[in-house]
């Protein structure tokens, strides 16, 4: 993964943490993010708590490989605050839209900044962090890691994004169901476990059917039935990968920086134009 | 005979990947090398090995890159077969080719077949199914190959339209530890990567096909052991998964595109042959659950909502062009004419809503905010309608509803969204700049200034060039104003339309060089041009020319004429109409091709058409009519009857005029001359000597082929008018349009191989409707073609429409006829009483042989070919056309030798589904061809009866044609097997159809019941034994072959 996020919302997160961090540190700490040094990390009352595997360093008088307590805390938004802005979020059908297909809307600061606030991080001041490690510097390495991780779940789920800002999932879905369009959000909020669905086969398998009735010889030789009548010439598809649009672009099991849709609308299109059978 | 059959085997592997094959195989009635035993087991009528390979590339047009090359990849597949005494039946194709009762009883049996492995089977079985549509004399496709190919079709059209995605498979592997170990099942899984299939059409085929799916698809075996038939649908999804991975698995991509998707899903998706192990890590699983949640969000914008979201562009008033509204709605899933409006919606009270929202579904506002969403993602501007807790519509600028008409809306309606646009826009509303032509028909030189009825014969039109938008001429400030405006799409004149400013540009131009000039075009050219320009040419035709062309589009509206004086008898009202537009478009110079259906008397119009010419002109140049030979004799009866002031010639036989003085002389006394194809031909140089006022094609398919002398003949024929007759729904041949448009209006529909390409590949292979609709309206005008069941018809005709069809003897028929006569008149002096009686009952025995075919009264096994009996010709001539128009016919006989013949021939030489049930018929036999007869699904058929047999009982309305091949003399007997088709729940016409042999004791008999019945003093028994009692001298004369009846 070159890039720790691909939605707007986590790159914003980053990019706040870039403003007032040193770019050497951010660059390891981009290789604790990817390369696994970060233990576990949990999330609290809005602060994040994470166990990250430090490195030997004599001049600092580390012999042993070392665990580093980390902590971050987003300035939280009060909780009569989080009150308003629930309440204009629930107000409009487009954020609302836009959060149950587990988007962050481009527009969600409209329902802070009335109140003089902001959700997404812009700057040092929305940053309380702390780390166990003898780096003097604040951010160290260490929390730039873990930052980097927030950003790239944040990707997946925005809510994450009000948890670390103070609100509860259990407060979150209290203030949803003040209002109507609030209550839709909420009732989708609550997330099932997909379970999955094992195949016997690869294809569908081909049954046997030892006690097939055939009705008769003509039937046998014919079917019940004419088929029905064919279509029209295969009318090309308007616009390529309309199916998957729907579900918007980097779906989860995408890992790409290149985007899901222009690479399927290739494919559909190699697939139409380019194949013997298609032509 | 040879019938293609062919189907999917899935390769019997019982691995978790388990693909398949398609397999072509050839049924045949006459296996080569019948000689040696066939081994056990190997199915008897089938093209093996070498015999396979060189029909495939004899009558398929495989290639093989050396020789023997395709033999040596046919294979060897087992199927399951309907099998009775110890061999597999016929297919049901084959059936009426071989001498073999369909099996009632029978088991299923595997029989090894040689067979040939289809590659890229979508293409394959499209290439063949075109050359079997025009080649078929000897081969054809089985059901099963029909069925594989249409859906192949139906499966290509979704996979066009990217209705499928990337899939994870998610194996679950079970393995049980050692004994002794704690019993503790380790599960563990791996994932595949695959493709599936995921859109409503897609399931829709499923479920349609699978209800039409012949057994015998299902019947293919790898090994002769164990076998059982496939279940249909497990077997067509599996066709079709397959299929879809041989498609993606086969698209050659790029080394770029590869690095693009390396290491992802897709990449093993792509590459299923690049052996990855399958992926079994917890990430992987984390991916494949990520999968299964966005596969099940796609599949619910799909189906879970209970509405279809809905758009309708409301257009901006023209004092405020920048405000467009665009209104959203819904739409019931279950009945889509029940809509909500969201503004109607939200001014509800809150408790209301849940009442109105009841018919849309469950978490309707759920549902309702995703779809918005979803149709959002596709056009975001729908997020500007949604800055709200009660989104009803979003406001749309100038430049954004063009936008919106010219792509979005047609996005938004592949994506399963429901869009209204203004009717402006719709392709028959778009408005659009033309330059017009405006044209004024121009009167011939020389020719008085006569009604419009009465026009040249090359209507002559001249035109000159105007401007226009939207249907209104403007000047060229005007058009410079608008090609000078910002946006494309303007109010004009009160009213939005689209403007393509380059195209308006090179219009300009264009009249600025043109705008003097008036060209002259003929009648035939301004249709042709009329049709195909239609895009960038419009029309504005002056008053009469309006008139004329709307009269030629609508031919309904064709006031009838008047009876003619002189016709002895009465047209209907139909018929009325139709000679009218006979005699319109010949007036107007253009060659008609009347294809009216078989019964409704064509032959009557043309007659009404030659006595009208009569009266309105004298001094007419004859007809001449050329006609199969089989019916020369009714044309000859039917003038007879009807016109007998019509001086007709035959021109046929040995005795005809041959020589050109004669003829010449002879002909101009006559006013019609009848003649074959066959002379057409013959008397070529004599009969182009001539001139003619018209030459008629009767059954008209007959010039067909056009590099066949007897057409090229026909062609050469000088006559200002031409006219074809067919029975046959002419429309639908495309190569038999051709030739008849070739015949009467020459080069209208181009050259033949211009033809080809530009109509008959398109429509036929490439199922191109937009073809199909410009050919239609290219012939439209000069076809006439009305059926039984059109509503104006109907009201015209009685239920039941009796018709005589006369023929004449062949010249070995009438030497039989004479002989037996001859012989009788001598016998007869001598005989009495009883044996007098029996005389007269064989004799009329002998000659209605005789009349039906020389075969059947020699009994001698000689050939029963169409040749030695114009009757049967005639038969086969008229039911062609019955099955061409999808109907079926009864066909009565009292002979049960005819029957059987009847039966192979219909079946061999006309490959007609045909069922015969005579006195030794058995009843569960016979019932179960009555059902299958009468079912809706079976093909257009012929019932064969005996008379005696088809008597009781039977209840076969699906045919609207009764055929009496030989009489029987007493018309209760007829009228009751008539009544077989003619029964309660028929809903159709019944046209009755009964042979006379013309100039033989057939014709006089008919006369004598007829004249009878007219007296009402006909006094009949069961049987024909009344008569016996006519005294000898009657007798003789009755069966009297009269010479000049017979043609030879």
């Amino acid at each position: 993964m070159a890039q720790f996020s691909r939605t707007w919302w986590g790159q914003r997160f980053i990019a706040a943490l870039e403003e007032f961090t040193d770019p050497a540190r951010l660059g390891r700490g981009r290789s604790y993010a990817s390369g696994g040094r970060i233990l576990e990390y949990t999330l609290a009352k809005g602060t994040v708590t994470a166990r990250v595997r430090g490195s030997i360093n004599p001049y600092f008088g580390v012999y042993k490989e070392p665990i580093y307590r980390t902590t971050i805390t987003i300035k939280a938004i009060s909780s009569a605050d989080w009150t308003k802005a629930i309440r204009q979020i629930a107000s409009r059908a487009d954020l609302v839209t836009k959060l149950l297909m587990n988007e962050m809307p481009d527009t969600i600061e409209d329902a802070f900044s009335g109140l003089g606030l902001h959700l997404l991080p812009h700057s040092e001041r929305d940053f309380v962090t702390d780390c166990s490690c003898p780096d003097y510097a604040n951010p160290c390495k260490h929390i730039a890691g873990v930052c980097y991780l927030l950003a790239s779940a944040l990707d997946h789920d925005p809510f994450l994004m009000f948890e670390l800002r103070g609100l509860s999932r259990d407060d979150l879905h209290t203030e949803l169901a003040r209002s109507p369009l609030g209550q839709i959000l909420a009732s989708a909020l609550v997330s099932t476990e997909v379970p999955v669905e094992p195949v016997e086969s690869y294809y569908t398998r081909p049954i046997r059917e030892p006690a097939a009735v055939v009705a008769s010889h003509k039937e046998f030789w014919t079917g019940a039935k004419r088929p029905p009548a064919p279509l029209a010439a295969a009318s090309q598809a308007s616009v390529p990968a309309l199916l998957i649009k729907k579900q918007g672009d980097y779906p989860p099991f995408w890992h790409k920086d290149v985007s899901f849709i222009s690479v399927m609308e290739e494919l559909y299109d190699r697939i139409r134009t380019k194949n013997r059978q298609m032509k | 005979m040879h019938v293609i059959h062919g189907t999917w085997i899935p390769d019997d592997a019982h691995e978790f990947i388990e693909s398949g094959a398609f397999y072509l195989w050839v049924e045949t009635d006459t296996p080569p090398g019948t000689s040696r035993r066939s081994a056990d087991g190997v199915h008897p009528r089938h093209l093996a090995h070498t015999a396979l390979a060189t029909f495939l590339m004899e009558k398929l047009g495989l290639q093989e890159p050396v020789p023997g090359a395709l033999a040596r990849t046919l294979c060897i597949k087992y199927f399951l077969l309907p099998t009775a005494a110890g061999k597999p039946s016929p297919s049901f194709e084959l059936l009426r080719y071989v001498d073999e009762e369909e099996p009632i009883e029978f088991d299923l049996a595997p029989w090894q077949v040689y067979c040939f492995q289809v590659p890229d089977i979508i293409t394959t079985l499209n290439d063949i199914h075109f050359i079997a549509l025009n080649a078929a004399e000897d081969f054809q496709l089985g059901a099963d190959l029909l069925f594989w190919h249409q859906y192949s079709q139906a499966l290509k059209s979704i996979i066009a339209k990217d209705q499928y995605i990337p899939a994870l498979k998610y194996r679950a592997i079970s393995s049980t530890p050692p004994k002794g170990k704690r019993a503790k099942n380790i599960s563990s899984f791996e994932l595949h990567p695959a493709w599936e299939l995921l859109s409503d059409t897609y399931e829709t085929a499923i479920q349609r096909y699978v209800a039409a799916m012949p057994g015998v698809c299902t019947a293919g075996l790898n090994s002769p052991d164990g076998a059982a038939l496939f279940g249909k649908e497990s077997l067509l999804r599996h066709f079709s998964e397959c299929l879809l991975h041989n498609v993606v698995t086969g698209t050659p991509f790029t080394a770029k595109f590869d690095q693009q998707i390396a290491g992802t899903l897709l990449y093993g998706c792509v590459y299923p042959y690049r052996p990855a192990p399958p992926q079994a890590s917890a990430d992987a699983l984390e991916d494949y659950k990520h999968w299964l949640a966005w596969r099940a969000n796609l599949t619910r914008a799909h189906t879970e909502a209970g509405f279809t979201l809905c758009f309708r562009l409301e257009e901006a008033p023209s004092t405020d062009v920048d405000n467009w509204q665009l209104h959203f709605f819904v739409a019931a899933r279950h009945d889509p004419s029940l809509r909500l409006s969201l503004d109607a919606y939200w001014h509800l009270k809150p408790k209301d809503r849940i009442e109105a929202a009841r018919p849309f579904g469950q978490d309707f506002e759920k549902n309702l905010l995703l779809a918005l969403g979803y149709a959002a993602r596709i056009y975001p501007t729908v997020w500007d309608g949604m800055a709200t807790d009660h989104p009803t519509g979003c406001r749309l600028t100038l430049e954004e509803a063009f936008a919106f008409l010219k792509e979005s809306a047609w996005v938004l309606g592949d994506a399963g969204y429901t869009v209204i646009v203004p009717a402006w826009w719709t392709p028959e509303g778009r408005r659009r700049t033309k330059v017009r032509l405006k044209t004024a028909l121009r009167s011939p030189k020389g020719a008085a200034a006569a009604g419009p009825g009465y026009l040249s014969l090359n209507t002559i039109i001249a035109y000159e060039y105007q401007l226009s938008v939207g249907g209104q001429l403007v000047t060229e400030e005007e058009w410079q104003q608008l090609v000078n405006a910002k946006t494309p799409l303007v109010q004009f004149r009160g009213q939005w339309m689209e403007l393509d400013r380059d195209k308006m540009q090179q219009l300009l131009q264009f009249w600025q060089t043109h705008q003097d000039e008036v060209p002259e075009i003929t009648l035939l050219e301004l249709l042709k041009i009329g049709t195909e320009a239609e895009d960038d040419l419009e029309w504005d035709h002056d008053q009469n020319l309006q008139d004329m062309l709307s009269r030629l589009h609508d031919k309904n509206a064709f006031a009838p004429i008047e009876n003619p004086p002189a016709l002895q008898g009465t047209l209907r009202d139909y018929q009325k109409r139709g000679v009218a537009w006979l005699q319109y478009l010949e007036n107007l110079g253009l060659n008609p091709c009347l294809a009216d259906d078989m019964g409704l008397g064509k032959t009557l119009e043309v007659i009404a058409r030659l006595l009208k010419e009569r009266e309105e002109a004298d001094g007419v140049r004859p007809t001449l009519v050329i006609a199969p030979t089989s019916v020369l004799g009714n044309w000859r009866k039917e003038i007879e009857r009807f016109a007998p002031q019509l001086r007709t010639l035959v021109h046929q036989g040995s005795t005809r005029l041959k020589d050109r003085q004669i003829f010449a002389e002879t002909y101009q006394t006559h006013d019609v001359v009848l003649t074959s194809f066959a002379l057409a031909r013959l008397d070529e140089k004599l009969l182009q000597s001539m001139e003619w006022h018209r030459v008629v094609v009767d059954e008209a398919q007959n010039i067909k082929n056009p590099q066949a002398a007897q057409t090229r003949a026909i062609l050469k024929l000088a006559a200002p008018h031409r006219l074809a007759l067919t029975g046959t729904p002419v429309e639908n041949r495309l190569r038999d349009l051709w030739s008849i448009f070739n015949f009467l209006n020459p080069g209208y529909l181009g050259k033949e191989a211009q033809f080809r390409k530009a109509f008959e590949v398109p429509i036929n292979k490439d199922n191109n409707m937009a073809k199909s609709a410009t050919l239609k309206k290219l012939v439209e005008p000069f076809i006439l073609r009305r059926v039984k069941t059109d509503k104006r018809i109907i009201d015209d005709l009685p239920d039941k429409i009796e018709q005589k069809m006369y023929c004449t003897l062949t010249p070995e028929q009438a030497s039989l006829y004479e002989a037996v006569v001859k012989d009788v008149t001598e016998q007869l002096n001598e005989a009495e009483g009883i044996q007098r009686k029996g005389l007269i009952l064989s004799t009329l025995l002998r000659l209605k042989q005789i009349c039906n075919h020389p075969a059947q009264f020699l009994q001698d096994g000689s050939a029963f070919t169409a040749e030695r009996s114009h009757k049967l010709q005639r038969l086969g001539e008229m039911l062609e056309e019955v099955i061409d128009s999808g109907e079926s016919a009864l066909i009565f006989t009292q002979f049960t030798e005819i029957g059987g013949s009847l039966e192979r021939y219909l079946e061999h030489s006309w490959h007609y589904n045909t069922y015969y049930l005579h006195g030794g018929t058995n009843v569960a036999r016979r019932d179960r061809m009555v059902a299958e007869f009468q079912d809706p699904e079976t093909e257009p058929s012929l019932f064969i009866l005996s008379l005696r047999a088809g008597g009781v009982g039977l209840n076969l309305t699906k045919a609207n044609h009764v055929f009496h091949y030989d009489r029987w003399w007493n018309p209760a007997v007829e009228d009751q097997a008539t009544d077989r088709a003619f029964r309660i729940g028929q809903r159709k016409n019944v046209f009755v159809h009964k042979f006379v042999a013309m100039g033989t004791m057939e014709e006089r008999i008919d006369a004598m019941i007829e004249d009878k019945k007219r007296l009402s003093s006909l006094v009949v028994g069961a049987d024909e034994s009344w008569l016996t009692e006519l005294d000898n001298d009657t007798f003789k004369d009755l069966i009297a072959l009269r010479r000049s009846a017979v043609l030879e």
